[in-house]
């Protein structure tokens, strides 16, 4: 493909809408993604950015990760452009057609953006999706900068068709979510045609053809290692010391940033840096080439050891296999900065809180606030009506926002998506083998239901397990900031017109007989219905499923206000409201020994009258002041 | 120039990077932040790095900031540490007595750092009917009220103007000013 790029002038863009735009400049014809952070914002700004321009893509979310990457990879055999984006966790769901896809001989070039989040920020695991690339043996791009993240989809593009293999693009959370000013426009490159080809050898992965592809992918590796070496010196390059290095640091990715910016700062210009833009196929002789000049090497990269990985011998550099750079944990400024103090035994390089400033935070009993549900959240009312009407049972949840229900000590287990469903199969499979009969309540979201909740329940219904499956329904795909799912019914892209699915008729059409709605605010309906759903479950030993039904409140939705207030006589500072409601609108007095309305943040739900057993919190009458 | 901006989620933080973003472009400066998304963003504290200059990682570095801005006054004190010596601290107050601390007083007067404190929600319920959504334009009108190399108030409003819905054009100008005025005459 002919590149035509014209530069233009400049725009301040999150990293994830850079991302966007390449991949819509790059001739993406097909952009499938599922929500998660930090990839969520990409998806969306590919459809906006194709509608302003009027381009004939598709872009889809698909039901999870896999069904994205395997909708992305068949569209890329037509010779289609295609590109699948998700976060790290999200690349385990799609690992299965990942691992195999990487073995195709592709004709379309085909992308995949697999988001870290080290820390982590928002995630279960800090797990490094290039670990992924290396597992699979696919070439990985780990851009340093969201300029460099855009830059690279167009190479990732151009190397997928050179050698005809999937590539990753591993932006980590720091490119994801920078917001950094990069060339507005870049001239989009026109797909080439789509055909789909019959060729069972090329599109089938029978044993007998990956036997034959196998090692073909083994050459591969060394074809683009060789490539990585010698023609990508735009992201692989030496920023050299002033004079004799007394140190050398490879690094990538987020790290390269935060480095050069703290030896920038700090004067130290005898330091020199090999930075990696491609760490699989590392570029080994590259990497050795720059040890072998250097006394002391240090190798900064998030969040495993990839790089260091793929040395033949890395007895001689420090890193995170001898503990010099810790093996957990974002690498932020501050830990960069405390491992160059020891490396170069330069204490100046070190901050450190100051010890009045740390005292003074004691005093005043300052302490980092926990993520918590927004004000008015329907799954806060969800939570207080399953804790309170089973306060003895076990409750599985799931990933998303609901997972803070643990702050309202209505969430005991918590896995990956889905797991909500399994986890209480597994529960109600060892009491069963005992004979007991403790009642399991799961909770679960509206998208993650569709994402991976389906196998679990369908396994549920046919092997009998009896529990309640409450499914939080709050039309969006809340945590990842408002994304459409199937029970949505929208699509990203102007004038592409979706289809509602149904979860109550989802869970009907598997085979599920007790299904009920109750509107989540409801707190008295909602705790009724659920010891309804649990005699069921009981009584005829299979799964019961309540949909507790209201708007998330980012959407924003039209609602009777009603203003709240604490009886300061009545409340006896139980602290009930708090264990087990849990509201930022709703805080306790040390001081008074009440609880008493935040109305900084209190949205006037009024779910929280119905919370207090002493009838303390109660509608003010009148206007709110 | 580099700044923190501190507060909980739901408070509207990252519309503070925008406006920073918008002014530094189009005094033609790079500029490079850090935002929060995801369940880190729900109520709990959050963070926003910006850099305008020659910088390549969106971090700031403890200790390196020259404005910390807080929409809260909890997480301004517990994310002091990132202020340099001489920096300003914009913060919005919720409770006076928090500032009487002797230590948080000798803190700030060793590292020589200046405070601008406003009661944004007093402010708000005052002037703006209660409606705390206006918040994070009042600040931005406080952090230009302080000075301190952030941006003027001409160059704060023309950004707001760009990046808000026309129908809150009067109301954020306003806010804006209140903001402002309510810093720099003290």
């Amino acid at each position: 493909m002919e590149v035509s790029r014209r530069v233009s002038a400049r725009a301040i863009l999150l990293g994830n809408e850079a991302i966007a735009r390449g991949i819509v400049e790059a001739g993406c014809l097909v952009a499938t993604a599922y929500p998660g952070t930090p990839s969520s914002e990409i998806l969306p700004a590919v459809a906006k950015y194709a509608d302003e321009l009027g381009l004939p893509m598709s872009v889809e979310w698909g039901v999870n990760e896999k069904v994205a990457f395997e909708e992305a990879a068949a569209a890329s055999f037509t010779g289609a452009r295609a590109c699948a984006v998700m976060k790290q966790v999200g690349l385990n769901v799609a690992a299965d057609p990942f691992m195999s896809i990487a073995h195709y001989q592709l004709k379309g070039g085909l992308l995949l953006v697999s988001s870290d989040d080290p820390g982590p920020h928002s995630s279960q695991t800090e797990q490094d999706s290039r670990y992924f690339a290396m597992f699979a043996k696919v070439p990985c791009f780990d851009p340093a900068t969201a300029e460099e993240a855009r830059e690279m989809v167009f190479d990732a593009f151009d190397l997928s068709e050179r050698f005809g293999i999937v590539t990753m693009l591993r932006p980590s959370v720091r490119v994801d979510h920078c917001r950094q000013d990069v060339q507005e426009k870049i001239t989009p490159l026109r797909p080439g045609p789509v055909k789909f080809e019959k060729d069972p050898s090329r599109w089938v992965c029978l044993p007998a053809f990956v036997r034959i592809n196998h090692p073909k992918l083994n050459q591969k590796m060394v074809d683009i290692r060789e490539a990585f070496e010698k023609e990508f010196a735009k992201y692989n390059y030496e920023v050299p010391a002033k004079g004799k290095a007394t140190l050398g640091i490879v690094a990538s990715g987020s790290a390269f940033a935060v480095v050069s910016d703290i030896l920038k700062g700090a004067g130290r210009d005898d330091v020199s840096i090999l930075k990696i833009g491609t760490p699989h196929p590392l570029p080994v002789k590259m990497v050795n080439d720059f040890i072998a000049r250097h006394d002391k090497v240090l190798f900064l990269e998030e969040t495993y050891p990839v790089m260091e990985m793929q040395l033949p011998d890395r007895t001689g550099i420090m890193g995170r296999w001898n503990g010099v750079v810790p093996g957990a944990g974002e690498l932020l400024p501050e830990v960069i900065a405390g491992v160059l103090a020891r490396v170069l035994g330069d204490d100046s390089l070190v901050g450190g809180a100051h010890p009045l400033l740390k005292e003074a935070i004691e005093e005043l009993k300052i302490l980092p606030r926990r993520p918590m549900l927004c004000p008015g959240c329907p799954h806060r009312a969800s939570f207080f009506s399953i804790r309170q009407a089973l306060p003895n049972s076990v409750n599985p949840s799931d990933i998303g926002c609901y997972a803070l229900g643990v702050n309202q000590k209505a969430v005991d287990t918590v896995i990956d998506m889905g797991a909500s469903i399994t986890a209480s199969s597994g529960l109600f499979l060892a009491q069963k083998a005992v004979g007991e009969e403790k009642p399991v309540v799961a909770t679960i979201g509206d998208s993650t239901f569709f994402h991976m909740g389906l196998p679990g329940l369908v396994s549920a219904v046919y092997n009998r397990h009896a529990f309640v499956l409450a499914i939080l329904d709050n039309a969006t795909t809340a945590m990842t900031g408002g994304q459409a799912n199937p029970a949505v019914g929208t699509k990203l892209r102007k004038g592409d017109e979706g289809k509602r699915v149904d979860i109550e008729g989802a869970c009907r059409g598997c085979g599920v007989e007790y299904v009920r709605t109750v509107e989540a605010y409801d707190v008295a309906a909602g705790k009724a219905a659920v010891k309804e759903a649990w005699e069921h479950a009981k009584s005829k030993g299979e799964p019961a499923v309540l949909i507790f039904r209201h708007p998330c409140m980012l959407l924003r939705p039209e609602q009777p206000s009603i203003p709240v207030e604490v009886d300061q006589d009545k409340c006896i500072g139980c602290k009930f409201c708090i264990n087990f409601f849990n509201c930022p609108g709703l805080v306790f007095s040390e001081e008074k020994g009440k609880a008493y309305i935040d109305e900084r943040f209190c949205v006037s739900c009024g779910v929280c009258v119905s919370v207090c057993p002493h009838g303390a919190i109660r509608a003010t009458s009148g206007e709110v002041e | 120039m580099q700044y923190i901006i501190v507060g909980i989620g739901g408070q509207g933080i990252l519309f503070a990077g925008k406006v920073l973003g918008a002014v530094a472009l189009e005094k033609k400066q790079r500029v490079t932040g850090s935002e929060v998304h995801g369940m880190a963003q729900r109520g709990g504290s959050v963070i926003s790095h910006f850099k305008t200059g020659d910088f390549i990682s969106p971090l700031v570095r403890a200790g390196e900031a020259d404005v910390l801005l807080a929409f809260d006054q909890n997480e301004g004190i517990r994310n002091l540490h990132f202020l340099r010596e001489g920096g300003a601290f914009v913060v919005n107050v919720h409770d006076r007595s928090a500032f009487d601390n002797l230590k948080l007083k000798e803190f700030l007067e060793e590292r020589r750092i200046s405070l601008f404190p406003l009661e944004g929600y007093s402010l708000l319920k005052e002037h703006m009917g209660g409606n705390f959504l206006f918040l994070n334009v009042l600040l931005m009108g406080a952090m230009s009220g302080a000075g301190v190399g952030a941006p003027s108030l001409e160059d704060t409003a023309a950004a707001v103007k760009t990046l808000s819905p026309a129908k809150f054009e009067d109301a954020n100008m306003k806010v804006l000013k209140l903001g402002y005025e309510a810093v720099v005459k003290k």
